[in-house]
């Protein structure tokens, strides 16, 4: 007899009836319940392997460590050197570009788990399937505090990052993290558009690196070629770093943060509701 | 019969120009167990998706507990349990807290869901794993865990999508048994396999699917009977007895099929009378067999007969 044989084994029907035949009476859970119960799961999922959290903490500060280096002439240039150094001007950009690729996770994080049939279990329970996408970008969201908060940990004790005071950091945190929120669901929505892991990648990739560099994040748009400035001015990810980086160094922040705001919301509606309509059934 | 837990009628699927569902019907009454028998492609796991509200059909009803699985999809919900082909448990979690979770988004309580999933942690003999991350499971423990987390809400229909796939034999035969107790205790079970000899042990009604149709429904014995007869296979001592033998049983109106380097015969035996009448044939010709074993035809025969029935063109 094999070591992990079933205790049903030899069992009269009346032990089997004792565990299944009568009803468990569970009325079925909240809205509010799903949403927090799976949070807490992914957060559970998502800090629970060190080894992860120690390379998704480091991958920023990587990032962070080769840029501010790498285009630190840049802050010689028109237009950045009044920040007082590259990595003044860049550290609001980094926040963003960190915010973009949790976000970009969260959408192969979903595709993972609609491929490893977990998402598939939650689709035939009594739940609503909204709570699993709320679920999924809020611990998105909380991991992006946990490495946004390091990062800038690491920039001004190491990279002589100078923020103009706590108030406008913490603001721009918050910022940071409610645009974040916003472009989990655009990836989110992706992934429940389409099929493969792979295809979502590549679609990942594709998107995040012409809204990254064609933007105000590591080069004033004035000194870039005509055609992408223009592209800059429309790319919303400028006016969420022009908000980002005024915040952060005491600047006047003007309508740039309306115009995230407005932005993240839209985004987030759009987003939402294509994720939900797309979740529901296999047509 | 009962007023049915499912009852399907007319049920279509396509996907696009892809027909993968043509007019399905059946009834699966309480503590009943259907086979849905069909290979890669035939349609078993669309049909198994449509009842249990992943996937809308194009055309057709549904009901499950009762309840239309496009209208109240989710109060079909609340009455099914699912276990798929792919073992749908959070593996960065231990098996206790993915019973845990389960129950809690089945609307228990902490305490509750704690002691329901200690339940079936003990039921299923997961208890020296249970803290471990699933991960670390075997196959065969993950496929528990993955039932398990199936009964916790104690559903009226339990969905198997080809349970005992990459299963060692003896977890199969444990699963066998355990899904028979539980349609004793008067669950419903749904199961679609590829393994003839499953359908065979656990269903008593088996439809077969191929190509999205249902080509043949009935009893194991029924469909047994849509095919052949049973065969007497008898082994001789060498190559010379064997022929002997063949003609023997030639002589005697017989239609034998001789092997003649493995010193085997089989011989299609209908009646008793017809088994008489082998033993006597050979006897009066003085050839002294080895062996002797009768064989019922088995599913797959009836399954390679329909497969081949299927092809042939219309």
């Amino acid at each position: 007899m094999s070591r992990h044989a079933l205790r049903t084994r030899g069992r009269d029907d009346d032990t089997v009836q004792l565990y299944l035949g009568r009803r468990v009476g569970w009325a079925g859970s909240t809205v509010s319940t799903q949403i927090r119960v799976l949070t807490l799961r992914s957060l559970r999922t998502a800090f629970g392997d060190y080894r992860l959290v120690f390379f998704g903490l480091l991958q920023p500060v990587v990032m962070l460590l080769l840029f501010s280096q790498v285009f630190s002439g840049i802050g010689n240039l028109p237009g950045v050197v009044q920040y007082q150094g590259y990595i003044n001007y860049l550290m609001p950009a980094t926040l963003v570009n960190i915010a973009m690729t949790t976000a970009m996770s969260s959408g192969v994080g979903m595709l993972t788990e609609i491929y490893t049939g977990f998402i598939g279990r939650l689709r035939t329970m009594p739940i609503s399937l909204f709570s699993v996408l709320v679920a999924r970008t809020l611990s998105d969201a909380v991991r992006l505090a946990v490495q946004v908060v390091v990062a800038i940990a690491v920039a001004v004790a190491v990279l002589d990052f100078t923020p103009a005071g706590i108030g406008g950091v913490v603001a721009a945190v918050a910022l940071t993290i409610v645009f974040g929120w916003g472009m989990g669901w655009v990836f989110v929505a992706l992934a429940t558009w389409q099929g493969k892991p792979e295809t979502m990648q590549a679609i990942s990739f594709i998107v995040m690196f012409p809204l990254m560099f064609a933007s105000s994040a590591y080069m004033p748009v004035e000194a870039m070629p005509g055609w992408i400035r223009v592209v800059s001015t429309v790319n919303p990810v400028t006016y969420a770093i022009d908000a980002i980086r005024a915040l952060c160094l005491g600047k006047p922040v003007g309508w740039a943060l309306a115009a995230a705001i407005g932005l993240v919301a839209a985004t987030a509606t759009a987003g939402a509701v294509i994720a939900a309509r797309n979740f529901r059934r296999t047509r | 019969m009962q007023r049915p837990r499912i009852s399907v009628v007319g049920l279509g699927k396509s996907y696009g120009p892809v027909t993968a569902l043509v007019d399905v019907n059946l009834a699966v009454g309480p503590g009943t167990i259907l086979g849905i028998l069909g290979h890669n492609g035939a349609g078993k796991t669309t049909l198994v998706d449509i009842l249990a509200t992943r996937t809308l059909p194009t055309s057709g009803t549904a009901t499950v507990c009762g309840f239309d699985v496009v209208e109240a999809g989710h109060l079909v919900r609340k009455c099914i349990g699912m276990s798929g082909q792919f073992v749908a448990v959070d593996e960065t979690l231990s098996g206790r807290a993915n019973l845990i979770l389960i129950a809690r988004l089945l609307g228990a309580g902490a305490r509750r869901a704690a002691a329901r999933a200690d339940e079936l942690i003990e039921m299923f003999d997961l208890a020296q794993a249970a803290n471990r991350k699933a991960a670390t499971y075997s196959g065969g423990m993950k496929r528990r865990l993955d039932l398990a987390a199936s009964l916790l809400g104690k559903p009226d229909v339990l969905f198997l999508d080809e349970p005992t796939t990459g299963l060692d034999p003896i977890s199969r035969s444990e699963l066998w048994t355990f899904v028979e107790q539980l349609a004793a205790n008067g669950t419903s079970v749904v199961l679609t396999t590829q393994y003839l000899d499953e359908a065979d042990r656990l269903a008593r009604d088996i439809i077969v699917l191929a190509g999205g149709h249902i080509v043949a429904r009935g009893t194991p014995a029924e469909l047994k009977g849509r095919v052949g007869t049973r065969t007497a296979k008898v082994t001789f001592a060498d190559p010379f007895i064997t022929r002997r033998a063949a003609d023997a049983l030639m002589f005697a109106g017989m239609a034998p099929l001789a092997d003649e380097p493995l010193c085997a015969i089989t011989v299609p035996v209908a009646t008793g009378r017809e088994i008489s009448a082998l033993v006597r044939a050979l006897d009066t010709w003085s050839v002294i067999p080895v062996d002797l074993t009768v064989t019922e035809p088995t599913l797959d025969d009836v399954y390679i007969a329909l497969h081949n029935a299927a092809r042939t063109p219309a």
